[in-house]
């Protein structure tokens, strides 16, 4: 049995590729980092920069002459756009505002609403309280009359007994109890 | 004596059914239309200009702090929703967050003069404003990638709106030190390498420039890609997922000319960030005024955006919850494999208000 692995031509291939890159890589940056590098890479991109300004300036002059709108009148335009994009925007933060007050208006209106409900009620509890209070009034009279006429009756029977009194002492008076001898009738 | 070459030269031993696959993928790169992206369902809520925001709703909802993605000026977002199973925003909306992204979108000549202060107070600031409107909650979580995570921390240091989180991801903040040669730095700062000139002349940084810049600084010949794709071309899945990257590397998006100087020049060149000297409209940029819970995320692998570039800023915020998390990943492949999601959610779980579900 063999102990050889297979070969993989795509795996060499990466892995060599890698290993290219990389080293490719190293040379440039060693290229690049250092200051001459930087200094000439200054001049192209000013060189550039120049060649493009010019380039511009030319565009400008020839679309003005021609009357095209340029990029910068499309930007100018475009600006007006987001202003009102931004106008709405604040538009909308202001409406929240006010829903946001409306609400927490209608939640104190609901609050009083609720308290409101709260005095009714309890309006109609003493309303009801007080209903008791005047028949509870009323019997009270009706008893309070009651008492006294049973004052009155019980004053007559009083008087009735100071009476009765009076007529039991006269008739003791009127018929004294004579003393009577043991046996005296028996001789007539 | 004759050498047989059979004993020092491996047999070849070719898969003639997995060599069809490969040429039959091979052909398809080159013939297909481009991939789709964006597959999470979303919807726009406030549109500016040529900037969207956009709305990835939770699937169940589990937090009452949403999540605003900040990206980069220099790409476009579409890598943090690159494909169904590994998309960082579908991780986070199926864990239960809501997502917002601003998507800053593509710039033309008439946006050469948005500034990094218009990005950021005219732009940014409303579009959070909107994300709260919108999600009715009372703070947000901002998550800035890249660059976005500059601006985002920018942002956080003069925000009137309530940022209760702050997560950057791979951002540079200290710029003193340069991925790229020493001596191009050196040439920057004092004045040898000046781009106002040739911003004034473009009006936008050309997506070319921008894509000529990440190669120069990173690998100027780049062509070990196309010999990986022919090496793994069999693999359909493979093949998929290089289409994708192969069109989010080459979709680069011109810069807006006045944010471009700016970076340049306060940023790269005058670090004015770190020396607190950096002024958004008239206010000064003091990452001191950041009070939120922070998290900052950088990958070990990162040869754009190195470590020392981020750490700085978990001394200079004043932040009492703060984390520094260094992750086995590289500049783009920590969002591009989905690890960012579970990175964030890790943190971001027990600080977004956890809804008690029924």
């Amino acid at each position: 049995m063999s102990t050889k692995s297979s070969f993989d031509p795509y795996d060499s291939f990466k892995k060599y590729s890698e290993i290219w890159e990389k080293q490719i890589n190293d040379f440039l940056f060693l290229l690049s980092n250092n200051n001459e590098f930087v200094k000439m890479s200054k001049v192209e991109t000013d060189t550039h920069a120049r060649y493009l300004e010019a380039f511009k300036k030319n565009q400008e002059a020839v679309a003005g002459v021609l009357n095209l709108p340029t990029k910068n009148d499309l930007a100018n335009v475009t600006s007006l756009t987001i202003q009102t994009e931004e106008k709405i925007d604040s538009l909308e933060e202001k409406i929240w505002d006010i829903q946001d007050s409306l609400k927490s208006q209608s939640k104190e209106i609901e609050s009083v609403i609720d308290v409101s409900k709260e005095i009714i009620k309890l309006t109609k509890q003493l309303k009801t309280e007080l209903g008791k209070t005047k028949k509870e009034l009323a019997d009270s009279k009706n008893l309070k009359g009651e008492l006294q006429e049973i004052r009155f009756e019980l004053n007559k029977l009083n008087n009735l007994k100071e009476d009765l009194e009076i007529l039991k002492s006269q008739f003791k008076n009127d018929h004294p109890i004579e003393p009577v001898l043991t046996g005296a009738g028996s001789n007539k | 004596m004759a050498v047989d070459t059979k004993d020092f030269i491996p047999p070849l031993e070719l898969d003639y059914e997995q060599e069809m696959k490969r040429w039959k993928h091979l052909f398809q790169v080159l013939n297909e239309p481009e991939p789709k992206i964006g597959h999470t369902p979303r919807t726009e809520v406030w549109r500016k200009n040529k900037s969207v925001l956009w709305h990835y709703p939770a699937t169940q909802k589990k937090y009452q702090i949403p999540l605003f993605f900040v990206y980069s000026l220099f790409n476009k977002p579409y890598i943090l929703d690159f494909a169904p199973k590994v998309s960082v925003i579908e991780g986070l909306t199926n864990r239960g967050y809501d997502v917002y992204l601003l998507d800053w979108g593509t710039p033309g000549y008439e946006d050469k003069n948005i500034g990094m202060d218009t990005y950021i107070e005219k732009y940014l600031r409303t579009a959070v404003r909107r994300a709260i409107r919108h999600s009715g909650a009372d703070e947000m979580t901002i998550v800035g990638y890249c660059l976005g995570g500059t601006i985002a921390s920018i942002y956080a240091s003069i925000a009137e709106e309530p940022i209760k989180n702050l997560i950057v991801a791979t951002v540079p903040i200290d710029f003193t030190e340069f991925a790229g040669p020493d001596k191009w730095m050196e040439g920057f700062r004092n004045g040898d390498i000046n781009v106002d000139r040739l911003i004034d002349v473009y009006g936008n940084v050309p997506s070319t420039y921008v894509e000529a810049m990440f190669r120069a600084v990173s690998a100027p010949i780049y062509f070990s890609h196309y010999t990986t794709l022919l090496n793994r071309a069999h693999d359909a899945r493979y093949v998929e997922k290089w289409r994708r990257m192969n069109k989010w590397t080459t979709d680069q998006v011109p810069f807006a000319g006045e944010a471009f100087r700016q970076l340049a020049n306060d940023l790269f060149k005058e670090n004015k960030l770190i020396k607190q000297e950096l002024m958004i409209g008239n206010k000064p940029v003091d990452l001191k005024n950041i009070k939120s819970n922070l998290l900052v995320i950088s990958s070990s692998n990162d040869n754009l955006v190195p470590e020392s570039q981020s750490l700085p800023i978990m001394d200079l915020v004043s932040s009492e919850d703060k984390t520094y998390k260094l992750v086995e990943a590289g500049h783009v492949s920590l969002a591009l494999t989905g690890l960012f999601a579970l990175v964030v959610d890790e943190w971001a779980s027990t600080r977004s208000n956890p809804l008690k579900l029924l």
